[in-house]
Parts: C-alpha cells; sequence; structure tokens
C-alpha cells in the first residue's frame, strides 16, 4: 500500500514544541513499524528504546533502521503493563498511539 | 490503560515528561486533494469508546498526582493515497465490522470522484491528533 502520513510535518513540529529532545533517553511505548521513531529520531535524543506488543511490527521496524541509527534505536516486543527497565531510566516516556 | 500509565511514571526520572499521542475524537474526513488543495467528500463514522477509557485513565494519574498536565495541542493528520486501491486497504484496516460501520459509501462516493478527476489524484484521509504534555510531580 501507498500511504504517506503527515506529508507536510505537523506531527514532528508538535512533538519538538512538546519538549527538549537534546541528549534525552527516550521510551517511545506503541512504535508500530517505527514510523515516529525515526522522526523522533531527528529531534536529538542520546537513546531511543522503542516498544510494542507485536512481534511482526517489531521485524519491520528492526528492518528499516537505518545502520547509522543501530546504536541509538532499540526495538523491544514488550507490553506498555509490564516494562523491564529500573526506575528512574528515562527523560521522556512517548505513548505513540498507544492509550 | 491505569497500569501503563504506572509503568511509565515508574521508568521516567523525576520531573521526567510523559507525552500522549493519539487520536483525537473527531470523526475523520476523507477527499481529494492534498494540503490546501483537500476536498472533503464525506465524513467518516468511528466510535470513541477507547478514547473516553482513555482519557479517563488519564484523568485517573492526574488525580493520584503522579503527574500534572504541561502542554497540550491539537492538530490535523493526513494521510495520502495514491489510488482507490490504497484507501479500500486501509479502509478494510480501519476497523473490523463488529466495531465500525461499513464505509462503502464513502468508497463509492470517492470513486464517482475519482473518475471524474482524472489521472493524478490523490486521496488525504485527515483527522485531528492530540499531543498531551504530562509531567511528573
Amino acid at each position: 500500500m501507498s500511504l504517506t502520513m503527515d506529508p507536510a510535518g505537523d506531527e514532528i513540529r508538535a512533538l519538538e514544541k512538546a519538549t527538549d529532545w537534546t541528549g534525552r533517553r527516550v521510551l517511545e511505548i506503541g512504535c508500530g513499524e517505527g514510523r515516529l521513531t525515526l522522526r523522533l529520531a531527528s529531534l536529538g535524543p542520546a537513546e531511543i528504546q522503542a516498544l510494542d506488543p507485536d512481534s511482526d511490527r517489531i521485524k519491520t521496524a528492526r528492518a528499516n533502521l537505518p545502520g547509522d541509527e543501530r546504536g541509538r534505536i532499540k526495538y523491544h516486543v514488550a507490553q506498555a503493563e509490564n516494562l523491564d527497565y529500573s526506575p528512574g531510566t528515562f527523560d521522556i516516556a512517548v505513548l505513540s498511539w498507544a492509550l | 490503560m491505569v497500569h501503563a500509565l504506572h509503568e511509565a511514571h515508574r521508568v521516567l526520572k523525576p520531573s521526567g515528561v510523559l507525552i500522549d499521542l493519539r487520536p483525537a475524537p473527531k470523526h475523520r474526513q476523507a477527499g481529494l486533494g492534498v494540503g490546501a488543495d483537500f476536498q472533503s467528500l464525506g465524513v467518516m463514522r468511528e466510535d470513541f469508546t477507547d478514547d473516553r477509557a482513555a482519557n479517563s485513565a488519564v484523568a485517573h494519574v492526574l488525580r493520584e498526582r503522579l503527574f500534572r498536565r504541561a502542554f497540550r495541542l491539537e492538530f490535523d493528520l493526513d494521510r495520502v493515497m495514491d489510488s482507490l486501491d490504497d484507501f479500500r486497504e486501509w479502509l478494510d484496516d480501519f476497523g473490523s465490522p463488529e466495531m465500525a460501520p461499513s464505509h462503502e459509501w464513502l468508497f463509492k462516493r470517492l470513486e464517482r470522484a475519482v473518475q471524474r478527476a482524472g489521472p493524478g489524484y490523490r486521496i488525504t484521509v485527515r483527522g485531528p491528533l492530540i499531543l498531551g504534555v504530562l509531567r511528573e510531580t
């Protein structure tokens, strides 16, 4: 399917306004195939841990991850209700169409 | 949903930021054209039960004083498709027949508009997103 989401870039502009992303540790919950994850990466965080419960979507997200982002973006199959991270790990958590 | 918000709160640093990005509970429009040239041909019928549940979960953690609301923004998000087949596929993924009413009437309306428009048409589905920013208290 040929579908372009948000060709005008309104979504990423809104996220840029929301907070300072530079150098932050970010958790994205509900990353799907990583469409928004790659846009978030353009805002300059130090790290993005991106989660989705659907293993097929995570597989696609990993396949679409540019080589130069592999150190900064990590995709995991996980449920929002059971996060495998220590308390106080992240500066920013994004519920990406996940509630 | 409340459990997911509690987990997000747990893994955030003190004064961390929680961003809740999701479609606004407003009916999406479908039509032809892109950006300022968009012409709506119909309004979709959607069920907002999940949105009410999400709003209720957010209200719950605000009452618990785990977070405070810092910022809220609503803006349009466009999905642009190159063909009626793409729109059909998107529509089929939109919701199960049990959860969402049929949009065959909208497909037929778009089909007629595409025939009139000729080659080079593009289909846009436009609907607002809400970006809510919550800060840990």
